[in-house]
């Protein structure tokens, strides 16, 4: 198990060089640079802000240097926002961020997964067909329609909720359901899906033989095994309800870290874009290794190696 | 099918409609107003805005865009200030001055007793040294071109001379500032008045480094103090105890969003969250639906709107083209069909309201000269014009007016014009080095004088980007700049800028608004030509119902 994890842990190293190199040539491949603005730098200005940040210097000094200062996990000032370091800016973005996403997967499984092994147990019941209908809406509804759609009804027909912003609790609600609905409609139908071949196996007809109750079947027999595909989608979900609510966080004005990744490569601000870049591969990747060992731990018939 | 579609436009169109526009507009006032906001308000005196984008620097001398302005002002204040509905340049921490008669020695004297937040004494030399510090090449000042009328000042910047003491500024005791200049500007107590020539404190940046503009360690001399930032979200202000004029101050916190989405921030308003919606932050695809309601203002704002030409390839660097090109630009139909009133048809450079300025007649629409003009550049009726491209940056009110354009010379000219679409970056970087043909460009006036506009188009500035050179155009801007007697000096650039409306390096399309959205109870908000607006006297009128807006306050 340890040299699993190790292993696993030793082959990001690669797969984040990788990642890096093509960042830093895609981003000075893009034309213009950070210093470049709509109303003119005095040369003599922009001459200094080059220098300072080591801009003036060969491409591949400034790429063997930002790999150095990478492996330390320092990224630098962010050109934009000089006064701060990227890595204060992905944490305090990050927190937020994940505070959203966190709570957003978490109704996603409260609702999606109870919703999907209904759906199962009632298979092509009026139940199923109800519920499987709203998924499928749930689904095909993206959230920068929902978004709007929600801050209309709750927060300018009915002042019940705020417009926007990240300030209280009550703050939380649109954005977390706007964000949830999509994931809760596909957990369901995921859900539905795993158990629907989980019922059918052997090991519950047996399980029924032996008079346990429909309840026990389900919950403590079935819903282990047909949970699985739910939980291999947690991996990739988890990183995108967090890192990809860029569009949640612009409707709903919230600090968020996702923003940074646009407003970044607009900007050509390079240090923030490797920052987040980087933090995003590492965050998807340790995901998924978690994916895996939650995998064998639920079913043992999966085997590390 | 049509049904359908006919039935998603109308739940598309219900939806957009309530968030933002009328159709579900709240019930008029017993005064007849309708206004488009929530009028629920809390009763205390916290002012809640969206400064709009975040702003990228904190540190006022290297500051260059208007959300970091907005911020160097509540913070700071420098020797003068402009006053809020005239922009007259008023006392500020200077409370009087004199100019010698050459125009060339300003004397400022410094009010008694002025203390930094942190309760240190403010004096002269915290000016000399931020001055200073704006013209050292080392601090990469973006604005530095503010002083460049000040002696020595370009010299210095462009590191000719290193010493800093033959900058032509000088603090011979605590409470008094010498500026001597180049040549006079007529404009240079405006100036004073700008958020980069603000006093910055030495004792925390020589303590704090490039750190000392975060909130635990920032120290201003402005109406309030800084207390709180979350990158993103918002600001927070509390009135400075140490302020000169702390009893002028009626509000107990003021709160900045940094919302840079325009439907939120107008979500944002309209909600109550916010009692002012600044300009800029309306979708301009709702500016037409705003007007009849009293919480939404209008006026003009110091900018224009235009194409530059790159003159220096064929055939765009025939004058008889461009000349062609400006006179089939049917202005009037941009603005009042595209842009639906809410910006002026503009034919000229320079934009309106420089008392005493008459500038040239703007360019009207004139198919006919137009096609005569082709001609003679030797295209009659378009014939063998080879094809020419439109550039701008990626948005969809860019795109309308260049499809607008497209189609008129068109019609007009008989040409093929394509069009062609860049994201910021890519596109600053096509327009600065001149890999562009006609591109869209935008610009904002500093200070109330044409000089703003006319600088530009000097030979070599860096922001002509038109590669057009004019050695009159030059030399009429130079004797401008040496001129004392306003109305001599303005004749003098009213003839630059007709020569350069006839050689038409740059096709002016239209005049720029403030458009904002503000609550009936905020006093002491003004509209104003380049949308600065100090807060120190802006206060909550509880009572709004009982009195009439004051003049100025909501022009219409």
């Amino acid at each position: 198990m340890t040299t699993y994890i190790a292993r696993r842990l030793m082959l990001m190293v690669p797969t984040l060089l990788v990642i890096a190199t093509l960042t830093f040539v895609l981003m000075r491949l893009a034309p213009g640079g950070p210093f470049m603005s709509e109303k003119d730098i005095p040369a003599k200005a922009k001459q200094e802000l080059l220098h300072r940040y080591g801009l003036d210097r060969p491409l591949y000094a400034q790429y063997f240097s930002f790999l150095g200062n990478a492996a330390r996990l320092e990224f630098g000032p962010s050109y934009k926002y000089p006064d701060r370091q990227v890595r204060e800016i992905i944490l305090q973005g990050f927190s937020v961020s994940a505070e959203l996403g966190g709570w957003a997967l978490l109704l996603s499984l409260l609702i999606g997964v109870p919703v999907g092994t209904i759906a199962a147990v009632r298979q092509n019941q009026p139940t199923d067909f109800a519920a499987m209908t709203l998924a499928l809406a749930g689904v095909s509804v993206p959230n920068f329609v929902l978004g709007p759609v929600l801050v209309l009804s709750f927060a300018l027909s009915f002042t019940l909720l705020p417009a926007a912003l990240w300030i209280g609790p009550e703050s939380r609600i649109l954005p977390v359901l706007a964000l949830c609905v999509s994931y809760v409609a596909y957990i369901a139908r995921l859900t539905r899906a795993g158990m629907l071949e989980v019922l059918r196996q052997d090991y519950i007809r047996t399980a029924r033989a032996k008079g346990l109750a429909e309840r026990v079947v389900v919950l403590k027999h079935a819903l282990k095994l047909g949970i699985l595909p739910v939980v291999s989608y947690l991996g990739p979900a988890a990183a995108r309800v967090i890192m990809g609510s860029i569009v949640i966080e612009q409707i709903f004005a919230i600090p968020g870290l996702g923003r940074y990744l646009v407003i970044g490569a607009v900007n050509r601000d390079y240090t923030l874009v490797m920052g987040v870049v980087l933090f995003y591969a590492s965050f998807l990747l340790v995901l998924n290794l978690l994916v895996d060992l939650a995998y064998s731990w639920l079913d043992p018939r999966v085997e590390l190696a | 099918m049509r049904r359908v579609r006919l039935l998603l436009l109308l739940l598309l169109a219900s939806a957009a409609g309530t968030s933002c526009v009328p159709g579900r507009a709240d019930a008029p006032e017993a005064s007849g107003r309708r206004y488009f906001g929530s009028l629920r308000r809390a009763h205390d005196q916290v002012f809640r805005f969206n400064l709009g984008a975040e702003p990228e620097l904190r540190d006022p001398s290297t500051m260059a865009g208007q959300p970091d302005g907005r911020f160097a002002r509540m913070v700071f204040e420098g020797l003068t200030v402009p006053d809020p509905q005239t922009l007259e340049p008023k006392p500020g921490q200077a409370y009087r001055w004199e100019r010698s008669a050459d125009g060339l020695t300003y004397t400022f004297h410094l009010r008694p007793g002025l203390r930094w937040s942190d309760g240190t004494a403010l004096t002269s030399n915290d000016f000399l040294w931020t001055w200073r510090r704006v013209l050292a090449p080392a601090t990469a000042a973006r604005n530095a071109s503010t002083l460049y009328s000040v002696k020595n000042a370009v010299a210095y910047h462009d590191g000719v001379i290193a010493d800093s003491t033959r900058l032509g500024i000088e603090a011979p005791d605590d409470s008094t500032f010498i500026v001597r200049l180049e040549h006079p500007t007529a404009y240079f107590l405006f100036l004073t008045s700008f958020y980069i020539l603000v006093p910055v404190p030495r004792h925390v940046i020589e303590q704090h480094g490039v750190r000392w503009t975060l909130p635990e360690n920032l120290v201003g001399n402005g109406p309030f103090r800084w207390t709180y930032w979350r990158q993103n979200d918002r600001y927070e202000f509390v009135p400075s105890e140490s302020y000169w004029d702390r009893a002028s101050v009626k509000l107990e916190k003021v709160v900045a969003y940094t919302v840079d989405d325009l439907n939120t921030s107008t979500n944002l308003y309209k909600s109550g969250a916010i009692d002012w919606n600044p300009s800029g932050y309306i979708p301009s695809q709702y500016l037409g639906y705003m007007k009849p309601y009293a919480d939404y203002r209008t006026g003009r704002y110091h900018g224009t709107y235009f194409y530059s030409v790159n003159v220096t390839q064929p055939p765009l660097d025939n004058v008889w083209v461009r000349r062609a090109l400006n006179l089939s630009i049917d202005r009037e139909s941009i603005a009042r069909d595209l842009l639906k009133g809410s910006r002026d048809p503009w034919g000229r450079l320079t934009p309106s309201g420089y008392t005493g300025y008459a500038g040239p007649s703007p360019v009207r629409f004139d198919p006919e000269r137009a096609r005569k003009a082709m001609a003679r550049a030797g295209y009659p009726g378009g014939k063998g014009f080879p094809r020419v491209s439109i550039l701008f940056n990626t948005s969809e009110d860019h795109r309308r007016i260049a499809e607008a354009i497209q189609a008129m010379w068109k019609r007009e000219l008989g040409i093929d014009v394509e069009l062609s679409n860049q994201e910021w970056g890519s596109y600053l970087q096509a327009t600065t080095t001149l890999h562009y043909q006609i591109a869209r460009r935008s610009w904002i006036g500093d200070y109330l004088d044409p000089n703003t506009f006319l600088q530009m188009l000097t030979s070599g500035d860096g922001n002509n980007r038109s590669g057009w050179s004019n050695a009159r155009y030059d030399a009429l801007i130079e004797r401008a700049s040496e001129t004392l007697d306003p109305t001599r000096r303005f004749a003098i650039m009213a003839e630059a800028e007709s020569l350069a409306v006839d050689e038409a390096p740059y096709l002016p399309i239209y005049h720029y608004s403030t458009t904002e959205l503000l609550k009936p109870w905020v006093r002491g908000l003004y509209l104003n030509a380049l949308d600065i607006h100090p807060l120190t006297r802006v206060w909550i009128d509880h009572d709004w119902r009982q009195h009439e807006p004051l003049a100025g306050e909501a022009p219409r």
